[in-house]
C-alpha cells in the first residue's frame, strides 16, 4: 500500500482483522435486520448428536450476531468531533432526528454530551472523529466514559433506558435549589425569630417581659428549644437581640442591652436565677396569724432618688379583706371533707400505726391499692414500666393505636432537610416516559417520570437517611435506584405507605 | 478441559477468522511474527474496574478454549434499539480475567487511565490519517464500480425479459445500457462505511499496548481469593459459570453451555472460617427453592488443611418436605 511504503518499521500500523473489504461493505447494504429467536433451553446435557447439533446452531447464530459490524450509508451518518478539553462532542454536520431529545446548543454549535454521543455511535447514527480519525466503539468507551464524565455503570443504565425509548438526561441539582431554599427558611427557628421580631413593636414588649425573670424564652414556636438551656438559648437570644436592636424604642433598647450583658455571662452554663428568693419576703397578710402585721420599710437603696418610706401599717388594709370564716354549703362541706380525708397525715391512720415494720406497711398499702383498683394488677401497674392503656380506655381502633404507639408514624420527608449531606449517593438522571417523546421539548422538559440513582450490589444498601436525602433533593418526583450487576440492571424504588388505623 | 497445558505457540489463527471473510490486505501490514502472536492472545480492556473483551475472536476463543461466558453489554449492531439481545463488548468477571491472565491466554491488559501515554509523533499520526483516507477512497472507487455492475445486471435482466416476451421497445433499454457508463452517478454519500466496534488500529503504537498482567490493580482480599478458588474448581469440573447477583449468589452454575441449558446451582462462596447467621442460610435456601435451583455453599479448604491445594468443600441446600 502506497501510504505505508516510506514509513519506518517501528511505526507500522497494525490494522484490525475486523475491517471489512469494500465488496463486503457493499453487500451489507442488503443485510437482514431480523434477529433469530432464541429457542427453548434444555435441562440436562445427554451427549446426544441432536443436542450437539442444536447447540452448534445456537452458537453459530450467536457468533454471527456478535461478529457483525455496523455498516451505514455515509450520507446517513452525522459527523462529530470529540473535544477532550471540554468533555463534549461537537457536531460537524447537522443533527438528525435525535436532536429532539438529545444534545444542546453552545455558542451556535450543536453539541452532545459524551454519553449521548456514545449511545448514538452504538446506534450507528453518528460518527465521532478525534484528530481526523474515526473513533471505534471501543475507543469511544475508553475516551468518552471516565469518572469525570460518566462511569460505565451509569452508561449501562443510560443505554438500557434509551434503547427502550425513554428520554434520559443528566440531573442537575441546581434545578432544584430554589425550591430547597424556601423549605429551609420556613423550618429554621433562628431566622423565623428574626422575622417575627422586626414585625411590630408590640412584640418587643413581650420579649422584654420575658427577660425580666429568668433567662428563658417562652415563645411557643421555640417551645422545643427552651428546655435545652445554655447555648441554644443564647444564640436565639443573640439573634433576637440583634433584631430588636434594629427596631424602634429607645427605652426598651436600654433595658434590653443592660440585661444582655448580664444574661450572656449567666447563660454560659444553665441559666442560674438572679434573684435570691430566700431574701425576698412576700408578706403574709391573709392568714389568721397576721392580724397586726406591719410591713417593714424598704431598703432606701432600692428607691429612686432620696425617697424615704416608713413602716407600712396594714391594719386598715386587712379590714378590707374578707376574713370571715367560710360557710360552706352541704355539698361543698362534704367535698371538702373528702379532700381533707385524703389530706390527713398518714401517721394519723390507725391501721398504719399498727404496722410494726416497713414490710407490714407495704403490705397494707398493697392491700388498699388492690381493693381500690381491682382491674389494675400490681405487677403491671406498680412497676417502673406500666402498660400504655387499660381495657375500656379507648373506644375506636384509631384511639387505641394512638394510645399505644411508641414510635409515632411520620412522613418520609420529615426532618430530611436537617440531615447532614453525604457525597456518596447522587441522583444521576431524569427519566421521561417514551410516549412523551413526540411532544418533548428540551427547553421545557416538564416533570420527569422518575429520577435515577445508579449503584451496584457491591456497594451498601441505601438506608433511611439516604432515601430521605434523595427524596427531598428530588422534590415531588419519585426516586428509583438502578442497581447494576454484571450487565443485569434491576430497578428498585421505595414507596411511602401509611398503615391503616381504622376502618374509616 | 485442562487449560493449564494449552499451548499458544505455533497455533494456527483462531477459528474466528472463518466467521467472516477477512480483509486480506491487513495481513500485509503484519510483517512481524511477534505481532501475529500478539494477535492470537486475548486482549482485555479495563473500563473503570470492569474487564471487557472487544474483539469477536477473543470472545469466541475465551468461550471455546477456557469456558469464559461473560455478558454482552453493548448495543447489537444488527438492531441497536432493543434490549433482548445485546452486542459487544463482553463484560467478564474479575475471576475470569484473572484466569485468562494466569493461564497465559491473555497477556494484554489495556487500562486507559494507567497505560503509558505514548504520544504519537506528528508524522506518524499524519501517516495514519493518510492511510485511513486512502482506504476510504479505494473503498469508494470499488463500491462505485460494484454499483455500476449491479445496475448493468439489472438492466440486462430487464432486457432479457423483454426479449423473451417479444415486446417492442427493447431498443430503449439498450440505449439506456449504453449511456449508463456516462450517466451513472454514485455519490460519495451513497458509499457504505464501517463503524468499527473494536479498535481499528489506524493510530496504533505498539508500545501503547498494555503492561504487565501483574500491574492489574485489583485488591486481593480474602473474599475475592475465595471466589477465585471456587471459580477455578468449578470450571475444572467442567461447569460453565456466570454472575448470579440477581439470584442472591456469586455464580450460576450450568451443566453445559448457557445458550442451551438452564442453570442447576446457585453458588455462594463462604470462607471456611466465617460464620453466618442462620437467617442468611434460610434466605438463600428460600430463594433457591423459589427459582427451582439448588443452592451450593462453597468454601475453599485451608491450604494447611489438606494435601491438595485449591480443594473446595461443597454443601448443597435443597428444600424438601417431610413425608
Amino acid at each position: 500500500m502506497a501510504a505505508n511504503d516510506g514509513v519506518p518499521e517501528a511505526l507500522q500500523v497494525l490494522l484490525s482483522d475486523e475491517l471489512l473489504s469494500p465488496s463486503e461493505l457493499f453487500k451489507e447494504r442488503s443485510r437482514s435486520h431480523k434477529i433469530p429467536v432464541k429457542g427453548q433451553k434444555e435441562f440436562l446435557p445427554d451427549g446426544s448428536d441432536q443436542q450437539r447439533a442444536r447447540l452448534q446452531k445456537s452458537l453459530d447464530e450467536h457468533w454471527t450476531l456478535v461478529a457483525e459490524e455496523r455498516v451505514e450509508r455515509l450520507g446517513n451518518l452525522v459527523s462529530a468531533e470529540w473535544i477532550p478539553k471540554e468533555k463534549l462532542v461537537k457536531l460537524l454536520s447537522p443533527a438528525g432526528k435525535f436532536w429532539q431529545t438529545m444534545g444542546f446548543s453552545d455558542r451556535g454549535k450543536q453539541c452532545l454530551l459524551p454519553e449521548e454521543a456514545l449511545y448514538l455511535m452504538e446506534c450507528g447514527s453518528v460518527q465521532v472523529f478525534y484528530k481526523d480519525l474515526p473513533l471505534s466503539i471501543q475507543e469511544g468507551y475508553e475516551c468518552l466514559l471516565s469518572p469525570e464524565t460518566m462511569t460505565l455503570h451509569q452508561y449501562q443504565v443510560f443505554g438500557h433506558l434509551k434503547r427502550l425509548g425513554y428520554v434520559v438526561n443528566r440531573f442537575d441539582p441546581r434545578d432544584m435549589q430554589s425550591k430547597q431554599l424556601k423549605r429551609k427558611r420556613s423550618q429554621s427557628p433562628g431566622s423565623r425569630l428574626c422575622e417575627k421580631q422586626s414585625a411590630t413593636t408590640m412584640e418587643q414588649t413581650t420579649v422584654e417581659g420575658e427577660c425580666k425573670g429568668e433567662v428563658q424564652i417562652r415563645e411557643p414556636d421555640l417551645g422545643h428549644v427552651a428546655p435545652e438551656q445554655g447555648t441554644t438559648q443564647q444564640t436565639s437570644q443573640d439573634k433576637s437581640m440583634e433584631c430588636v436592636a434594629n427596631s424602634d424604642g429607645a427605652s426598651a433598647r436600654n433595658w434590653w442591652t443592660d440585661m444582655s450583658g448580664q444574661a450572656q455571662a449567666a447563660a454560659a452554663q444553665a441559666a442560674a436565677p438572679r434573684w435570691d428568693f430566700s431574701c425576698i419576703v412576700f408578706p403574709d397578710l391573709g392568714s389568721h396569724r397576721a392580724n397586726s402585721a406591719t410591713l417593714a420599710a424598704p431598703d432606701p437603696s432600692l428607691l429612686p432618688g432620696a425617697l424615704e418610706v416608713g413602716e407600712c401599717k396594714v391594719a386598715h388594709w386587712l379590714r378590707k379583706l374578707n376574713l370571715k370564716k367560710e360557710r360552706l354549703s352541704r355539698r361543698d362541706w362534704e367535698r371538702q371533707r373528702e379532700r381533707d380525708r385524703y389530706k390527713r397525715d398518714i401517721n394519723d391512720d390507725r391501721e398504719v400505726r399498727r404496722c410494726r415494720n416497713w414490710m407490714e406497711y407495704l403490705d397494707l398499702m398493697e392491700k388498699r391499692r388492690s381493693q381500690q383498683h381491682k382491674e389494675r394488677p400490681a405487677h403491671l401497674w406498680e412497676q417502673k414500666v406500666t402498660p400504655l392503656t387499660h381495657p375500656g380506655q379507648c373506644i375506636s381502633h384509631r384511639e387505641l393505636l394512638e394510645q399505644i404507639s411508641i414510635i409515632p408514624s411520620c412522613d418520609l420527608l420529615e426532618g430530611a432537610s436537617r440531615l447532614p449531606w453525604s457525597d456518596k449517593w447522587r441522583i444521576c438522571f431524569n427519566v421521561y416516559q417514551p410516549d412523551t417523546v413526540a411532544e418533548f421539548k428540551k427547553s421545557h422538559p416538564g416533570k420527569p417520570y422518575t429520577r435515577l440513582c445508579v449503584c451496584s450490589f457491591d456497594g451498601p444498601v441505601p438506608d433511611l437517611c439516604v432515601i430521605k436525602q434523595l427524596s427531598i433533593l428530588s422534590g415531588d418526583v419519585p426516586v428509583t435506584f438502578a442497581v447494576v450487576d454484571h450487565g443485569d440492571i434491576s430497578f428498585y424504588c421505595f414507596k411511602e405507605f401509611k398503615l391503616p388505623t381504622d376502618i374509616y | 478441559m485442562d487449560w493449564t497445558t494449552t499451548q499458544l505457540v505455533g497455533k494456527s489463527l483462531p477459528n474466528g477468522q472463518d466467521v467472516k471473510c477477512r480483509d486480506r490486505e491487513s495481513a500485509i501490514t503484519k510483517t512481524d511474527q511477534g505481532n501475529a502472536a500478539k494477535d492470537r492472545t486475548i486482549q482485555i480492556s479495563i473500563c473503570g474496574s470492569t474487564p471487557l473483551l472487544w474483539r469477536s475472536v477473543d470472545i469466541k476463543q475465551s468461550r471455546d478454549e477456557v469456558g469464559v461466558i461473560g455478558t454482552l453489554i453493548g448495543s447489537l449492531a444488527r438492531q441497536p434499539r432493543q434490549n433482548n439481545r445485546l452486542g459487544r463488548p463482553l463484560e467478564i468477571l474479575k475471576e475470569e480475567a484473572r484466569l485468562l491472565l494466569e493461564t497465559g491466554e491473555a497477556t494484554d491488559v489495556r487500562h486507559p487511565d494507567k497505560s503509558k501515554k505514548v504520544s504519537e509523533s506528528g508524522e506518524s499520526h499524519l501517516n495514519a490519517v493518510q492511510l485511513y483516507q486512502a482506504r476510504l477512497d479505494r473503498s469508494y472507487e470499488e463500491q462505485c464500480s460494484l454499483a455500476l455492475e449491479e445496475k448493468k445486471a439489472v438492466l440486462h435482466r430487464v432486457m432479457d425479459e423483454k426479449q423473451n416476451s417479444n415486446e417492442g421497445p427493447e431498443r430503449a433499454v439498450r440505449e439506456r445500457l449504453c449511456s449508463l457508463e456516462k450517466s451513472f452517478s454514485f455519490p460519495r454519500s451513497a458509499m457504505a462505511v464501517q463503524l468499527c466496534t473494536a479498535r481499528a488500529g489506524f493510530s496504533h503504537c505498539p508500545e501503547e499496548l498494555a503492561f504487565l498482567a501483574a500491574d492489574w490493580p485489583e485488591p486481593r482480599d480474602k473474599h475475592s481469593e475465595a471466589r477465585f478458588r471456587v471459580y477455578k474448581d468449578l470450571r475444572r469440573k467442567g461447569f460453565y459459570l456466570t454472575a448470579a447477583g440477581k439470584f442472591g449468589g456469586d455464580y450460576l452454575v450450568y451443566p453445559g453451555d448457557p445458550l442451551r441449558f438452564h442453570a442447576h446451582f446457585i453458588a455462594l462462596c463462604m470462607p471456611m472460617d466465617e460464620s453466618s447467621p442462620l437467617s442468611d442460610i434460610l434466605t438463600i435456601a428460600r430463594l433457591g427453592s423459589n427459582v427451582k435451583k439448588t443452592v451450593l455453599l462453597c468454601s475453599p479448604r485451608d491450604p494447611s488443611d489438606s494435601q491438595v491445594e485449591g480443594d473446595v468443600v461443597y454443601s448443597s441446600l435443597q428444600w424438601s418436605g417431610m413425608v
